[in-house]
């Protein structure tokens, strides 16, 4: 008798857990970490040419930051009980390092921005070098959230944390070259939009793209081959409900060709291109949070 | 008196006949809401006429010994009692739904108007006091065993040592408390997906 002889008659499924909520909370904690980095780059390591990006990356960083945990208590069932997150610890759940770690980041955020506005480069320097490790944490422990989801397997992956770092970077370099070009468009008195900073973003960007690629195949070719329950999770992104989602949108649309936009020296030089590669980026990998976590827990467990 | 107890569940599919009996009483008991189940039988259909029979699977709560739930709850809201049974307080909760991201077994579900997880708990206010759970007692093929795994003479005890058990998806590294005689993965590993799910709970 062969397995496709069986048929189920009768299952109950307990709901879904995580949710597009989650994955917008995940996608905007990304964003944030991104664009704090690219706010670094000039008042922490001293590259120049990032300057004018230094104040608008740390204000977008911030608010963003005090967004994405709006999402979380949206999708709480009791909001009003918050406040546990801090008074009853359990160290081995990444959600409590998490609570730690969203309220340390975005009050270093604020001291980095006072100082930057007040023209204070040593303490800048400081603020946005300490800052760095925090951004990584802040969205490095949301990979850890699900990779202890032990029994789904596009969660349970240890590189599931590396993963969400370079595409946090991903997003967070796209935004902020569609931000720089909205500020020079709109809101400078020349009005020029300059194509230094965004040359230097997008090569940046492509070459995170290809890193980002890299981690997302070795991801699927090791779980096609992997125990059952990774093979019918690789078969619902390649061939199964969410095949369109990550094949095209995420993938094809979201990364290939907008890295071969960004990688390109001709195409790095027309706007309209990088601004419209931007976006596709942007939408490419808010359906990777998407299909990480609703594809993650969408094949039942039992 | 003095030894603790550690209790254990034993599920017999051998006499299982699929009644939900057991689904029922556990509804009556915990006043489970409406499309949200502790304890339930999957069934699955095996073979092709003539050589075909239903396969029936009744889940519960694991109670495991290494339980991800409680490692992963953030409030301390699911707790491990000395006596194995897994916890939730119901005053700690926040109803992040961590716990039932991780749980390998889905047995978790968030009550919809009290916003906080539940699950199964082997009815721990009738076994604390030496009682049966209600799903044991409803279940007239007695094929559900409740009891001490600490204590040799128990039926339990005695049941595990006489025939081959396995827990579900052993693998998961849970270290689970409730076993199974004539477990079979054919039926664990039949799957409905999405949609598909949605109608089979209507």
């Amino acid at each position: 008798m062969s397995m496709d002889s069986t048929q189920l008659l009768y299952d109950i499924h307990n709901g879904e857990t995580f949710g597009t909520l989650i994955a917008i909370y995940f996608y905007l904690t990304g964003l944030s970490a991104g664009s704090f980095i690219i706010s670094t780059l000039s008042y922490g390591f001293g590259f120049v040419r990032f300057k004018p990006l230094g104040k608008i990356g740390i204000v977008i960083a911030t608010l963003l930051l005090v967004a994405a945990p709006m999402f979380l208590l949206a999708h709480s069932g009791q909001r009003l009980r918050v406040w546990h997150l801090f008074v009853y610890l359990r160290l081995s759940s990444p959600i409590t390092w998490g609570s730690f770690l969203l309220i340390l980041y975005p009050i270093n955020c604020i001291i980095y921005a006072f100082f930057m506005f007040k023209g204070n480069k040593r303490l800048t320097r400081i603020f946005g070098l300490t800052g760095i490790p925090l951004a990584l944490m802040v969205h490095g422990y949301t990979g850890f959230i699900l990779a202890f989801g032990k029994a789904r397997p596009l969660w349970n992956s240890s590189i599931m944390p590396l993963l969400f770092l370079v595409s946090a970077m991903v997003s967070g370099i796209a935004m902020m070259m569609i931000v720089s070009v909205v500020r020079d468009r709109f809101f400078t008195k020349d009005r020029v939009i300059n194509t230094d900073i965004l040359s230097g973003l997008a090569t940046m960007l492509g070459w995170c793209l290809v890193f980002d690629l890299f981690l997302t195949v070795c991801e699927v070719v090791v779980h096609s081959i992997s125990h059952l329950g990774a093979q019918e999770s690789t078969a619902l992104l390649l061939s199964g409900s969410f095949a369109g989602l990550f094949l095209v949108v995420e993938n094809l649309v979201g990364k290939v060709l907008p890295m071969f936009v960004m990688l390109s020296p001709r195409a790095r030089r027309m706007v309209p291109l990088l601004l419209l590669a931007s976006v596709l980026v942007m939408i490419g990998i808010y359906t990777m949070r998407y299909n990480v976590v609703v594809g993650g827990e969408y094949i039942p467990l039992l | 008196m003095g030894r603790e107890k550690r209790f254990g569940f034993l599920v017999d599919l051998r006499r299982c006949i699929g009644c939900q009996s057991c689904s029922i009483a556990c509804k009556q008991e915990w006043n489970v809401p409406v499309g949200r189940y502790r304890s339930w039988v999957k069934q699955v259909a095996k073979g092709v006429f003539p050589d075909a029979r239903k396969s029936f699977l009744p889940i519960l709560c694991n109670n495991c010994a290494n339980p991800i739930c409680v490692t992963v709850c953030p409030v301390l809201a699911s707790y491990q009692k000395p006596n194995g049974i897994v916890e939730i307080d119901a005053h700690k909760c926040i109803g992040c739904r961590y716990c039932m991201a991780s749980c390998p077994y889905g047995v978790r579900y968030l009550h919809p108007d009290l916003g906080i997880a539940q699950k199964c708990n082997w009815c721990s206010h009738r076994t604390e006091s030496g009682g049966q759970p209600a799903c044991v007692e409803a279940c007239p093929a007695s094929a559900r065993i409740f009891g001490d795994l600490e204590d040799p003479a128990s039926e339990i005890s005695r049941r595990i040592s006489q025939n081959a058990v396995q827990p579900i998806k052993p693998e998961m590294g849970t270290n689970p408390r409730a076993f199974y005689i004539g477990l079979d993965d054919m039926t664990v590993e039949v799957k409905a997906h999405g949609h598909e799910l949605m109608h089979l709970s209507e």
